[in-house]
């Protein structure tokens, strides 16, 4: 045998998109909450909250649910990612072989840890043996992975990354090397995470949500709110989707990743390893940073994310130097989707000439050097654009889009 | 942008067998004694399935500090263990040039149930905000990545069978593509009461409701499931000319990987179904398989993971008759996390004996 093969570096492109949010399924009905800054946390509905310290969140509506077409007999989580990646294949155009080899990359926390609950509880407080174990099949996040690559054909190289909320972000840049490097023309990627019990308790024990809808960025906020989503994408070759006719989007000219090494679940308070994953999606685009004209931020609402982030945004771009906004004040911090729902966030911001607004944000933190978009959504002809998803464990990853005419 | 060759430097490994660097796992192979035995850690008297490879707890306690040993769970203790002793062995520098890749199938579940008992036994003032942290799959990468310093991109990567070989295919692709100069690539998983009780009650276990006896015997006529085992192991992965400039001992280069997906219900596998794009195939269509001296499997005892394996290498290997069925190393240290590295470290230290090329194969249940 001999040395590795040599490959050029491939342009990746968006050329479709597939979501499943609190607003609705499909990318219309997600467009139009952003751009109408609709916040879509209200009281928790599929699991008991009482004696919690917030009981809201940003759930898919029960007729959303009821509306998809897929087994009842599959995880929530399951039936929403299949729901997001069937309307990403259908909208980017691909068939046939070409659509049969793509990879497919996907992140994910929870699994079907919902229905997995379920069953514990029963066996937990009844004492006795549940029919629900059939859970435990689809509990672990590959079963995502397994369920989409079955139904969907696909054949190509299949992963399923557990990055905590950083996972659909890091999904979006993983299946970008293997189509840069020229292992697959196309991927199906991004993130889902439905709501369950062990995150919803977790994050009320951490005493990190509000009990409000959350404001990041504000003076007063007290946390986040949590969410639940699936959004894919199909990344393909710049070269072979002009070929066959396909349509972009929007180009991923960049994107970078970075580890804190510092706490498990705390961020460097210097924003250390924020800083290094935009500076290297910036270079990895090969742009200044002043080309980038918005940042969908991770902007969870919490004090710690947000003060680093933005000590990370003044360090990159200057003060002021970009429009920042959180699309998590809309739908939700919705987990391992929240890297793959934010970038949508991004790529439709520069389609429409659009900026999503920060809802819920009254008066900005003075630590926070930046214009934030508070309330109604703003025009602007923006080029390039940058999403940050940040994750315990330190995990850093930005990715940068810029227009598909530019 | 060209790839850049990736080579491995280092081994760490804690598992049923043994502890250490290259030398300890090369002695385990070398001895070649299963680790398989009943199991201790809890009580498998009312199961069919008794059998198991455990971790010592005395080992793994000699390898951490009593106070990190104290605020970590097992599988973080077994993950950070081995990931110390692989960077110690290759005596790779930490830093932004560092990153990790972590595979696990069950990650810390362990941590996930007694967060659960929190809440079922004492409601919400029964949550531990300290354990929470611990039931996202990526924690054990999170402390590893502390403890030895690296600061590129850390990734975890879930799966079933194959998750170490898929965290070292992951790990060099980062490499290749310029994201790390070095990266430390494995598995782990940890034998956890509930999961096994509840494999060996659906039957997923040896001896899967057969009448013959419980055991691991990839590829046997009387094959009847897996035996879990639990462990980490860790390789450093680093690029060729960084590694050769600092001088590091290099065991062998990974000179290409390929994984692909077979459609397939989930938790299934089809003997008979033959993949014409099967990653195998693509290495032999791109590299022959003439110097191919040996090749390890994922092959564990599972009757259907054995038959689909012997049946794809029967097919891309049919002129190489006496690679197939390919070598397992389930017997020797259990079916787990770790597993999948533990047969890429043996074809590093087989590499670096040479002569020939080592190929290393996986196919899991569920494509």
């Amino acid at each position: 045998m001999s040395g590795p093969r040599r490959h050029a570096r491939s342009d990746v492109v968006v050329s479709g998109l597939g979501i499943v949010s609190p607003y609705g399924l499909g990318t219309k009905s997600f467009w139009s909450g952003l751009a109408a800054g609709a916040c879509a946390i209200k009281p928790v509905t599929i699991i008991d909250t009482e004696g919690f310290r917030s009981r809201i969140a940003a759930e898919i509506p029960a007729d959303v649910m009821g509306s998809l077409g897929a087994s009842r007999r599959r995880s929530r989580a399951d039936r929403i990612a299949l729901a997001a990646a069937r309307e990403a294949l259908a909208d980017s155009g691909l068939a046939g072989r070409e659509r049969a080899e793509s990879g497919l990359f996907v992140g994910a926390v929870g699994g079907g840890m919902l229905e997995g609950e379920n069953w514990y509880w029963d066996e937990g407080r009844r004492g006795v043996v549940s029919p629900r174990m059939r859970a435990l099949r689809t509990i672990l996040p590959y079963s995502h992975a397994e369920t989409l690559g079955w139904r969907l054909g696909l054949t190509g190289p299949k992963e399923t990354v557990v990055m905590a909320c950083a996972s659909g972000a890091a999904s979006i840049a993983l299946g970008a090397d293997l189509v840069r490097a020229g292992m697959v023309s196309a991927a199906l990627v991004g993130g889902v995470d439905a709501l369950t019990r062990i995150c919803f308790m977790g994050f009320n024990a951490l005493k990190l949500l509000d009990p409000s809808p959350c404001r990041p960025f504000d003076r007063e906020r007290r946390g986040m709110s949590i969410g639940e989503a699936a959004a894919f994408f199909v990344l393909e070759d710049a070269e072979r989707c002009r070929a066959r006719g396909g349509r972009a989007h929007a180009r991923l000219a960049g994107y970078g990743m970075s580890t804190d090494a510092h706490h498990v679940t705390a961020p460097h308070p210097e924003g250390e390893g924020m800083i290094q994953a935009m500076r290297r999606a910036i270079d990895d685009a090969a742009l200044p940073p002043a080309a980038v004209g918005y940042v969908n931020a991770h902007g969870t609402g919490t004090l710690q994310n947000d003060r680093a982030e933005a000590l990370a945004l003044r360090a990159v771009f200057g003060e002021g130097g970009v429009l920042v906004s959180s699309t998590k004040s809309l739908v939700g911090h919705t987990m391992a989707a929240a890297g793959s729902v934010e970038a949508m966030a991004t790529v439709l911001a520069l389609q429409h000439g659009l900026l999503p607004p920060t809802a819920n944000l009254e008066q900005t933190d003075p630590d926070v050097a930046f214009d934030c978009l508070p309330g109604a959504a703003r025009a602007a002809d923006v080029e390039a654009a940058l999403s940050n998803s940040f994750g315990f464990g330190g995990q850093n990853v930005s990715l940068i889009f810029t227009r598909a005419d530019s | 942008m060209t790839d850049r060759r990736v080579v491995v430097t280092g081994v760490g490994t804690i598992n049923a067998s043994t502890a250490g660097g290259r030398d300890a796992l090369a002695g385990a192979l070398a001895l070649g004694r299963s680790a398989i035995g009943p199991v201790r850690g809890f009580d498998t008297a009312s199961l069919a399935s008794r059998l198991a490879a455990e971790v010592d707890d005395a080992t793994l306690a000699s390898l951490i500090d009593r106070d990190a040993a104290r605020r970590l769970s097992r599988i973080c203790r077994l993950a950070l263990a081995a990931c110390v002793l692989a960077v110690r062995d290759a005596d790779v520098p930490s830093g932004a040039g560092l990153g990790i890749v972590v595979g696990t199938e069950y990650g810390d579940f362990t941590s996930s149930r007694d967060f659960a008992h929190g809440f079922l036994n004492r409601g919400p003032g029964g949550l531990s905000p300290m354990i929470f942290p611990n039931t996202v799959m990526n924690t054990m990468a999170a402390i590893a990545a502390i403890a030895i310093g690296a600061k590129a991109p850390s990734v975890t990567v879930n799966q079933a069978t194959l998750a170490g070989d898929l965290a070292v295919a992951r790990g060099a692709r980062m490499i290749a593509d310029g994201h790390a100069a070095a990266v430390v690539v494995g598995g782990v998983d940890e034998l956890f009461q509930e999961v096994y009780q509840r494999l060996a009650e659906m039957g997923a276990l040896s001896p899967m409701r057969s009448r013959a006896p419980e055991g691991c015997r990839p590829f046997a006529d009387d094959h009847n499931g897996p035996v879990l085992g639990e462990g980490a192991t860790f390789l450093v992965l680093e690029e060729l000319e960084s590694a050769r400039a600092r001088g590091a001992r290099v065991m062998a280069e990974i000179v290409e990987t390929a994984w692909g997906n077979v459609p397939t219900a989930p938790h299934t596998g089809r003997a008979t179904r033959i993949d014409e794009r099967s990653p195998v195939a693509r290495l032999i269509r791109s590299r022959g398989d003439a110097d191919v001296a040996r090749c390890y499997g994922a092959g564990n005892g599972d009757p259907a993971v054995d038959d689909w394996e012997r049946a794809l290498l029967g097919r891309d290997l049919r002129a190489r008759t006496d690679l197939v069925p390919p070598h397992s190393l389930a017997p020797l240290f259990g079916q787990h996390g770790g597993l999948g590295a533990l047969r890429v470290g043996a074809a590093a230290l087989d590499a670096e004996r040479g002569p020939g090329t080592v190929l290393v194969h996986g196919i899991a249940r569920g494509g």
